[in-house]
């Protein structure tokens, strides 16, 4: 169970150096900066035995809530709680409750699938014979047996994807947090990643709270029980699709996204601006 | 206990894959385990060349039909002479001919003579470091067939030879064998440091910059581990990796000892298990301060490349610094101990010289090095959270 209430973030860039090489901030100097409100009052609960879809557009602040969420970057308001355990004050305690695949999943290519795995399972506390055969047992699910043993150095998209899924969930986390898991997979890597959380939700694999961010509707039609859609930085919408459905007066989800993460000004200026 | 088992797991994790970096670690021990006896041979083949030549007894002139007097003194002093190519300035600038040219002008026996002090050129190119070697002894030569003739010109006239020396001039060189050995192997503990630090560096990039560039840091953040001890498992691998080259390094010189030609440079060149764990005790330290330096400065950087680039700063001031010892010509300042890089090249060269090192000769240096592990680990323990989001 996930539940997040009112989060909000803001980062202060300098104008003038969009991109600086050495990522050096100053933040003291303020007369070159501007604020950059990132996250303004995003809410949602995610229960258990359900996957929850944090839709929205790219630079909706999906990511900066996930990393907000994994302890990454301190919010300036809201509150965040794991199974009630709050994430801010009691982030390592929250942490091992949480199974996360963020939005950079890099592997260290010269171990392989099986260390890679249960290094991560180590460092969530686990004995070594016991994180070996949560990744054997993980392959299997994964269908990754024949990977386990070979150095990731060579992995393809889905192969990478599959064994940072792996580690991530090494520990048998009760909430397991996904960003954007679907991006550089194929077909039959996606369908078979939509597979594995289905089973995961269903209550022989652990009815796990599973929330699930990504900019594609159509995931979101086919795999989620309940609907966040994120706008500008707030949460503009929730229910299941039938509700965002109803709540628009649409037939089409796409129509019903456009027109909750979209104003009527923005709509009508893509309009205008983009091929017709 | 829980905090330490976490530490050695990241250690460990750290060491398997800076092990299997197989290329980049063999490279790295070659050059320092082969430095040693390859700097070794280098030298020392200077030196026996130098030796062979002031030992072959040799003088190269033009002109010395015109002078049988000099010619009959060289050959009393059981020099052989020998004729000089007719192109000996080309070959002299262009380093073939090895030892100086004297050059006699003609009508020189019967200006000798009359008294007229005709003009003899011992020709050398200073560029030419081998010829000027031998000038000295050449012109010790000359002079000394001047003092002969002087000494019987005034035996002739009845005049006391003692009047030509009031006084006498005699050298005592204080320097032991080892310190003027240090003259010549001075340069060893630069060479040293230099494979320390490069050693370290491939692993401390790999395990800051190179986990961003991997996109590897941020999903590593999301285990319940205190950031310090991650930080601390990832010193600890860095370190012992320069560690081990620091210890490779100072051991090849013992096998480096035997292969040295020149009998001379060998007696001068002390350097036994005792030198060697002096070597360790001063390198160590430095080994660990270099590390944390080196992550901590990457840790700012996105890609291992720019991590390389701004890497630069670190190696070019442990290059630099040591150069200052080198050119106070061994007068040293109390300061050089708090200065990293300089305070361990002063150490090693006072080891070379057989110099017991004192303790608040270690202890300064080694506080350096432990403040500066201090300050690099919280800095990259401090910016880990920054570094994997941005």
């Amino acid at each position: 169970m996930i539940t997040i209430e009112h989060l909000a973030k803001e980062f202060r860039v300098p104008v003038a150096a969009t991109k600086k090489a050495g990522g050096l901030a100053w933040p003291g100097r303020s007369a070159s900066s501007r604020i950059v409100h990132a996250v303004r009052d995003v809410s949602f609960d995610a229960p258990e035995g359900r996957i929850t879809g944090l839709l929205g557009p790219n630079g909706a602040g999906k990511t900066t809530t996930l990393r907000m969420l994994a302890g990454l970057i301190t919010p300036d308001a809201g509150h965040m709680s794991v199974d009630g355990i709050d994430v801010v004050t009691q982030a390592g305690a929250a942490l091992a409750r949480m199974g996360m695949l963020s939005d950079a999943r890099g592997l260290y290519p010269r171990l392989t699938a099986r260390e890679n795995i249960v290094y991560y399972g180590r460092l969530q506390g686990m004995e070594p014979d016991a994180a070996n055969a949560r990744a054997e047992q993980l392959a299997q699910m994964f269908e990754m047996n024949a990977l386990l043993d070979r150095r990731t150095d060579g992995f393809s998209q889905g192969e990478r994807m599959k064994t940072a899924l792996a580690r991530a969930l090494v520990h048998d986390p009760a909430n397991i947090v996904l960003d954007e898991p679907t991006n550089g997979l194929d077909v039959l890597a996606t369908r078979a990643l939509r597979e594995s959380l289905r089973w995961l939700r269903s209550p022989e694999g652990g009815a796990k709270c599973i929330v699930f961010s990504t900019h594609i509707m159509q995931e979101v039609e086919r795999l989620c029980d309940g609907v966040v859609v994120v706008s500008h930085g707030r949460t503009v919408a929730s229910g299941t699709v039938d509700d965002l459905l109803e709540q628009t007066g649409q037939t089409d989800f796409e129509e019903a996204f456009v027109r909750l993460a979209f104003s009527a000004d923005e709509r009508a200026h893509h309009e205008v601006a983009g091929p017709t | 206990m829980n905090k330490f088992r976490m530490a050695l797991t990241v250690y460990r994790k750290e060491i398997v894959d800076a092990l299997r970096d197989r290329r980049t670690l063999l490279t790295v021990l070659a050059s320092s385990v082969l430095m040693g006896p390859a700097v070794l041979v280098a030298i020392s083949a200077l030196v026996a060349t130098l030796e062979s030549r002031a030992e072959l007894r040799q003088v190269y002139v033009v002109g010395m039909e015109h002078a049988p007097s000099l010619k009959n003194f060289f050959e009393r002093q059981t020099y052989t002479v020998k004729a000089a190519p007719a192109d000996f300035e080309a070959q002299l600038r262009g380093a073939k001919l090895a030892d100086p040219v004297v050059v006699i002008p003609k009508g020189f026996e019967a200006a000798l003579l009359r008294g007229e002090a005709p003009v003899v050129e011992v020709v050398v190119d200073s560029a030419n470091q081998r010829s000027q070697a031998g000038a000295a002894r050449i012109e010790r030569l000359l002079s000394g067939f001047g003092r002969e003739r002087a000494t019987l010109t005034l035996a002739l006239r009845g005049v006391s030879v003692d009047l030509l020396e009031p006084l006498q001039v005699e050298d005592r060189d204080l320097a032991s064998t080892q310190t003027r050995a240090t003259q010549i192997t001075g340069m060893l503990p630069y060479f040293v440091m230099m494979a320390v630090l490069y050693g370290a560096l491939n692993a401390a990039l790999d395990t800051t910059a190179g986990e961003r560039e991997r996109g590897s840091l941020e999903p590593l953040l999301m285990n319940p581990l205190d950031r310090w001890v991650l930080v601390l498992g990832k010193w600890a691998a860095v370190a012992s990796v320069g560690m081990l080259i620091a210890v490779l390094s100072s051991l090849s010189f013992l096998p480096g000892q035997w292969v040295l030609r020149s009998d001379t440079l060998a007696a001068m060149f002390q350097y036994g298990l005792r030198e060697a764990s002096m070597f360790l005790v001063v390198l160590l330290p430095f080994a660990a301060a270099v590390s944390a330096v080196l992550m901590a400065v990457a840790i700012r950087c996105k890609t291992f490349k720019e991590a390389q680039a701004s890497a630069t700063v670190v190696m070019l001031a442990a290059s630099l610094l040591p150069l200052i010892n080198v050119f106070s010509l061994g007068s040293e300042s109390p300061w050089y101990l708090w200065v990293p890089a300089l305070a361990q090249n002063v150490l090693m060269t006072h080891v070379l010289k057989g110099e017991p090192l004192g303790a608040a000769q270690i202890a300064v240096p080694l506080l350096v090095c432990v403040a500066l592990t201090v300050l690099g680990v919280w800095f990259v323990a401090r910016s880990l959270r920054s570094a994997a989001v941005r």
